[in-house]
């Protein structure tokens, strides 16, 4: 009865990781390298690198669009990206000419490295991990479903390994690969290993990408987690034309008034008289992303009109600011992501080794099947 | 059911395999976009536009409204001299007083070309026409409207 039910374990086992085998090594080796796509940006492209030699305080953000706007004087800005300090601040713009376009512009010496009018590896990594590049449809995708379910996938391969790996914990305090009795024990010895050194691991990915397939049900069903930015009322235009008095710079600096700690992220101007100023950044908030601080900020009276941080988040919220932190390994910056590199290499291979395994198996069973055949068609023959 | 199942056994990590296939597809399909012709242009005011759909599937929900997405090109006129600007689809344009109390259909974008989400019926109607409303800093209200062409009310 034992047997039949460690039998069962393992058929299960079995059934989670092995039909979408393959997707789920893709997605496993494209969120490793994903993991990375900051530091492989600015090792690639050498435009992408804020270099500063002679270290030079950071340009406030507002400088920066001025920047652009001098350099293409028909440009209209739309957003700011702010990443890293050892990356470029990308500031998107549309010009006659250009219909969407991304300058990388140094924050130290206000210089204007690149134009890109494509698409980013850092964007295109995470569309591929993401969502396998399946288009979004309204509210959905695909690909997002499809990656975010392997969740399931990932945390019932984890559950029935330790049901079957009797005594699993043992991995920890004596760890074994035996190399010397042939290429099924070390295969399975491996996959034990890493598997059960990469508990915690599984268990971040599992809870934090059925996170992922929540909020993609939630998408999908119009539910709002974050309410919308909200709208400047009518009366609050003017009846002629103006200038907004409240300009960027101006913005940016009641966001820090408010937040002494704010750390701009993901800046939007207003697309039209009745929008608003959408600032987000992070804060010292180690756990939370860099976007748990948002604020709207009326152009046309400077009023905050509507403002979000860790302190006022509901709990929905706080899950969908806190996952993204743990789920790319960027809490502790470039040492928590070295971490998470390596064990997305380790959950790879796992997934690699857990088919050798299957495949070794079976060709072994095929062939005792084929020789049982054979065995009894011998007698059948004579007879 | 049983051969069904001996199927997805054979073919299992083939289908794998078909699948992640697709990303390369889609990769060349965002590189490469197409949209529909634009409508022909109108005068309205100082202003020639010419909207665009994004494609030609019938409106879909955003939240308790029926929405369809278009991008409006201006070979003429200022947009800075827009106060505010409106898209609606129906039998006939829904009045400035009603739509400034929302966020849908509001012209949004950049002072090169305006993008919204305009206000639509659940299905399109051969009596429907898309509907432009556009108030100037002058306080003039401006309309004007487009039919909808066939093979959008053809959509499925």
């Amino acid at each position: 009865m034992a047997k039949l039910s460690n039998r069962f374990w393992f058929q299960l086992h079995g059934w989670f990781s092995l039909p979408i085998w393959l997707i789920f090594c893709f997605v496993c080796l494209t969120g490793t390298i994903a993991v990375f796509s900051h530091e492989l940006t600015w090792l690639t492209n050498p435009a992408a690198r804020a270099s500063n030699p002679d270290k030079l305080p950071a340009k406030p953000v507002a400088e920066l669009v001025a920047r652009v706007q001098q350099a293409y004087p028909t440009a209209d800005v739309g957003s700011v990206m702010v990443f890293e300090p050892y990356l470029v601040t990308a500031v998107t713009f549309t010009d006659h000419d250009k219909p969407f376009a991304i300058a990388y512009v140094n924050q130290y010496s206000g210089d204007i490295q690149q134009i890109n009018e494509g698409m980013t590896f850092i964007n295109f990594m995470r569309s591929l991990h993401g969502w396998l590049l399946f288009p979004w449809q309204s509210g959905y995708s695909v690909g997002y479903y499809l990656v975010s379910a392997m969740a399931i996938v990932m945390l019932g391969a984890l559950i029935t390994g330790l049901v079957i790996y009797k005594n699993f914990w043992r991995s920890f305090t004596r760890p074994k690969v035996r190399l010397h009795q042939g290429k099924k024990t070390v295969l399975t010895d491996l996959h034990r290993l890493a598997g059960v050194w990469s508990i915690w691991f599984l268990m971040v990915m599992s809870a934090t990408g059925l996170w992922y397939l929540v909020q993609a049900v939630m998408w999908h069903a119009d539910i709002d987690i974050e309410p919308h930015a909200p709208l400047v009322a009518v009366s609050e235009l003017p009846a002629s034309q103006t200038t907004a008095p409240v300009d960027f710079a101006a913005a940016m600096q009641i966001a820090q008034q408010r937040f002494p700690d704010f750390q701009p992220s993901f800046l939007m101007l207003p697309e039209h008289n009745r929008g608003m100023y959408t600032l987000m950044g992070g804060g010292d908030h180690i756990f939370y992303d860099q976007y748990s601080y948002n604020l709207s900020i009326n152009p046309w009276t400077g009023e905050i009109a509507n403002e979000k941080s860790p302190a006022t988040m509901s709990a929905l919220q706080t899950v969908m600011h806190i996952a993204d932190p743990l789920h790319y390994g960027t809490l502790g910056g470039i040492w928590t992501k070295a971490i998470w590199f390596l064990f997305g290499l380790i959950l790879s291979g796992m997934s690699i080794t857990g088919f050798m395994i299957w495949g070794s198996r079976t060709v072994k069973a095929v062939r005792a099947g084929r020789t049982a055949v054979n065995l009894q068609e011998v007698p059948d023959g004579a007879k | 059911m049983a051969q069904s199942n001996r199927f997805w056994q054979r073919h299992k990590f083939k289908l794998n395999g078909l699948v992640l296939l697709l990303p390369l597809w889609f990769l060349y399909d965002s590189l490469n976009p197409e949209f529909p012709p634009a409508w022909p242009a109108q005068q309205l005011g100082q202003f020639e536009i010419a909207p665009m759909p994004l494609d030609l599937k019938p409106p879909y929900a955003h939240h308790d409204q029926y929405v369809k997405d278009f991008y409006l090109s201006f070979s003429q006129g200022d947009i800075a001299a827009i106060r505010q600007g409106y898209l609606n689809i129906g039998p006939a344009p829904l009045p400035l007083a009603e739509l400034q109390q929302h966020e849908e259909g509001i012209l949004h974008g950049s002072r090169h070309g305006q993008h919204v989400h305009a206000i639509a019926p659940p299905q399109l109607a051969a009596t429907d026409k898309v509907w432009l409303t556009l108030q100037t800093w002058q306080g003039e209200v401006l309309t004007t409207s487009w039919p909808v062409p066939a093979e959008l009310l053809a959509a499925r």
